[in-house]
This record gives structure tokens, sequence and C-alpha cells, in this order.
């Protein structure tokens, strides 16, 4: 008789956050291309703007890493320096099978940890002094499998093609500023109206796709969540290790926070709180609901 | 188109476990014994990570039980302990080379008939050089390959060593070609 665990914990059964996700991603999707017929259609110099677009979303790709590292002011560490930490990831690298991605250490009381990195191949995985002393072995374990699993589902190439045509439309918001003090005489004839309507239809993409991205974000945190607990086979060490975290996060000095505050999309847990009705603008889900998907997950796994 | 699917929808499922490279040291110990005088140990251990579910529970009963049989049947004798990254070690002895490699395959079958092949970390072979220092295979589940680790004190490997028998065994082992997935393993306890 086999007690496959298979048959009680699917790995890529969440149908609800598949369903949500692909939702979301194909009301992106829709509004972008509607956006962009509206600024072929309003004889806007689309191919320009796309082109500038492409290089900073580019950009951003290939040095996302870097940027963020140099940000925060974490420094790479070898193995010798942190044997711990690399032996950990080594593991959880071997059994998500992918490349083992270097490890980075953040000198700054807050507890966090955070992934960056274009492919799995340029990972960087990196965790604050906080969380090394706040947290048990077992726990920072926990964490370190939530961002390998970052790496392993591509978030950052995911969350950069999510969001270039909202960087374009951001472009476009700007042109228009800017267009509008300087570039009055061109518009003057017959212009004006296919001006109103880019610039009301780039000022509407960017408002729903600033939601959506966010979304999509806190979606992705969920299978990170996911991916992690059954990376570790312990849905508990992630959820005290989040408890620990947050519970730590409300005491710390607000300097901090600002300091790190730029870097959100990438932590474990973001530095700014919110009320939970200011959800829809964050980064990340609540506590609570990573908490309760994390139970949800633990009972399949313990077959209740 | 599956794999892009699972990109999208944030689906991190590592790979199947993939058993069946391991039995391509039964051949490749005779090159390592006979050719270049490395004899293999008479233990062997198979790594693995436990969960927190009865399911997993039952499966290490059925192990447990699977030992204490190969123990009675082919005096393949086992203890189990866990280590400081509560990653579970079985390991067993056995004379006989042979038997070493089918009860660890026996194991590895088991936990992966069982559902839980996602969890299988390691099989770890212990050689011993001419100049008598240790040196491993590890069979890492994930990839279906073999990595050489020759550990020489505090956190030091022998790169030498290591390239030199992948080198060697590259047609009788399939070895991992990529150089940083070459895990080491500390604290081996073989």
């Amino acid at each position: 008789m086999a007690y496959s665990m298979r048959r009680v914990v699917k790995w890529s059964a969440d149908p609800g956050l598949a369903v949500r996700m692909l939702f979301v991603m194909g009301l992106l999707a829709l509004v972008y291309l509607a956006f962009m017929a509206v600024l072929i259609s309003s004889g806007f110099d689309t191919v320009t703007i796309l082109i500038i677009a492409a290089i900073m979303a580019g950009f951003q790709y290939f040095f996302s890493d870097k940027i963020a590292l140099l940000s925060v002011g974490a420094r790479v560490v070898d193995p010798r320096q942190a044997p711990d930490l690399h032996a950990m990831v080594e593991r959880l690298a071997a059994l998500a099978d992918v490349p083992k991605p270097k490890v980075a250490i953040v000198d700054t009381p807050v507890p966090n940890a955070f992934a960056t990195g274009r492919s799995p191949r340029a990972a960087v995985v990196a965790v604050t002094t906080g969380l090394l002393d706040t947290l048990e072995p077992r726990e920072v374990e926990a964490v370190l499998a939530h961002e390998i699993a970052h790496v392993r589902n591509r978030d950052v190439m995911v969350m950069t093609i999510a969001s270039f045509f909202a960087v374009v439309a951001q472009l476009v918001l700007r042109w228009a500023y800017w267009g509008s003090a300087w570039g009055s005489s061109r518009d003057r004839r017959g212009g004006g109206n296919a001006f109103v309507i880019i610039y009301l239809a780039s000022l509407l993409v960017w408002v729903i796709s600033f939601f959506l991205i966010r979304a999509l974000s806190r979606y992705r945190e969920f299978a990170a969540d996911r991916g992690a607990a059954l990376i570790t086979g312990a849905p508990s060490q992630l959820m005290s290790a989040l408890l620990k975290i947050s519970g730590v996060m409300q005491r710390i000095p607000d300097r901090d926070l600002r300091e790190v505050s730029e870097l959100n999309a990438f932590f474990i847990i973001p530095a700014i709180k919110g009320s939970s009705l200011m959800e829809l603008f964050s980064t990340h889900p609540s506590l609570e609901r990573r908490l309760e998907r994390l139970r949800e997950l633990a009972r399949e796994m313990e077959g209740l | 188109m599956k794999r892009l699917l699972d990109i999208l929808l944030g689906r991190s499922q590592p790979p199947p476990a993939r058993s069946e490279g391991l039995i391509a040291l039964s051949t490749a110990v005779v090159t390592m014994e006979v050719q270049l005088g490395f004899r293999p140990g008479q233990e062997a251990a198979l790594v693995f990570r436990p969960v927190e579910s009865p399911y997993f529970d039952r499966a290490s009963q059925e192990l447990d039980e699977l030992l204490a049989l190969s123990a009675r049947e082919a005096g393949t004798e086992y203890r189990t302990q866990v280590d400081r990254y509560r990653y579970r070690w079985v390991i067993l002895s056995d004379p006989d080379f042979e038997d070493l490699i089918t009860a660890v395959h026996m194991l590895a079958q088991t936990l992966l008939e069982q559902g839980f092949g996602e969890q299988l970390l390691a099989a770890v072979f212990r050689f011993t050089s001419p100049e008598g220092q240790p040196f491993y295979w590890i069979y890492q589940y994930k990839r279906g390959r073999f990595t050489p680790f020759a550990p020489r004190g505090d956190q030091q490997r022998d790169h030498a060593l290591e390239l030199r028998l992948a080198n060697a065994l590259q047609r009788e082992l399939p070895i991992e070609p990529e150089l940083e997935r070459w895990y080491p393993l500390w604290g081996i306890p073989l």
C-alpha cells in the first residue's frame, strides 16, 4: 500500500493561486495591448518610446542584482566566512536543482532577506545580520528556501517583463509632462485631442498596471512560501520565521526602515508596515494571509 | 512549454529524483580499485530531508522494516543519524560493495515509490586513496549524476584529485559536468 504524499499534496496543485496569477497576467496583457493600440492609432512615435523603455528595462534586468546589492551594502561572502549559510544554501540548491546562488550578508539589525539576479545562474541570496541574530538556524533555512523558490520561479525576470509596459506608460507620462511645456506649438493644429487621449490612456494604464503588478507580486510571494515549505518539508519552520521577523520588525527604529524601503519588492517581509486596507498597494501579502496559506499546506501534508 | 507555464505560475517543483544512474558505480568500482588503487569503503549512506507528515513517517517506518530485513537476510548493518542541518543519514555497512549499492538503491527506490523522491539529497560512497586519504563519490539524485569530493581538513578540498578522478571515470560514471554543482558535504559520518 502506498501512502504517497503526492496524492495528498501535489506540488503544482494550488489551482486557486494559478488561476489568479493567470487572471492577473491576462488582465495586464489586455491593458498593455489596448495601450499599444491607442498609442499606435493616435500617431504617437511608439517605436522610439518602446526602444527607450526596452533599454531601461534591459538595464534594470541586467544590473538589478548589482544595484540591489550595492544600495543595501551587501557583501558577498565565501564558504569560509559563512560555512553554515553556504552549507544550507548548497543543500537547498541541490534539492531544488538550481545552480548554487551567491550568498551575501547585509550589515543591518533589520531581520530580512532577499534574492536578486536576472537568472538562476546569476542569482544572489542575501540575508541581514539581524536575520541571523534573530532566527534559529532552521528558521534561517526556511527563509533561504523561500528565496531559492523565488530564484527557481525566475521572479526577477517575470516581474521585469510584467512591468515593461508600465515603464512605457510612465515614460509617455513624463514625455507628456515635458512635451506640454515646450511642444505646444506643434500640437496647436488638431494635435491637442490626440495628446489628451495619449495622456489619459497612459495615466490609466499606469494606475491599473500598478495594482495588477502588485497583485502579481503578492501571488509570487505565496508561491515562494509554498515552494519553501515543500523544499524544506517543513511549513512550520517558515511560519515561525515569518512570525519572528515581523515581530521584530515592529520594534526596529524607523531610520533603518526608510533606508531599506526602496528594496521592499525583493524582501521576504517588507520593511514598511501598512494597515490591511493598504494591502492593495503592497508588494507582499499580509502576514495573516501568508500564515493561513502555510497552515493550509501544513494540514494537507498532515493528511487532515 | 510546461517549464514556461511553471515559471509563469510560480510552481517551483523540483525535478523528480533520478535513481538509475547510481548503478553505474558497480562497474566503476573495479576501475577505482584495480586501476587507480582507491579502496572502496565498507560503508555508504543515503541522505534525505525528512518531511513533517505522517505519510513520511509511515514511509520511513517502511524504510526501517526494509533495513531490518536486509540486515537479517544479507547482513547489511545500518544506523541512522540526523546531521546539524536536519538531514537524515541512513548509513549502511557491508563488506561487499555490490551489496551496498543495491541496498542504497533499494532504499532510495522505496522513498521514491512512496512519493518522497523530491526529498532525496544524495547517496555517498567512501573510498580510500593510496595515501590513506578519504575520497567520496556523491550521487546527487536531482541531477542523476556523480560528483567527486575529497575533503582535506577544515573546509579544504583536494580539487586536483577530484578533477583527476572525474576525468578518469568519465566513461563509466555519469559525472556532473558543471563544476559549480560539485557541492561539498562537510562532516560525512563515514
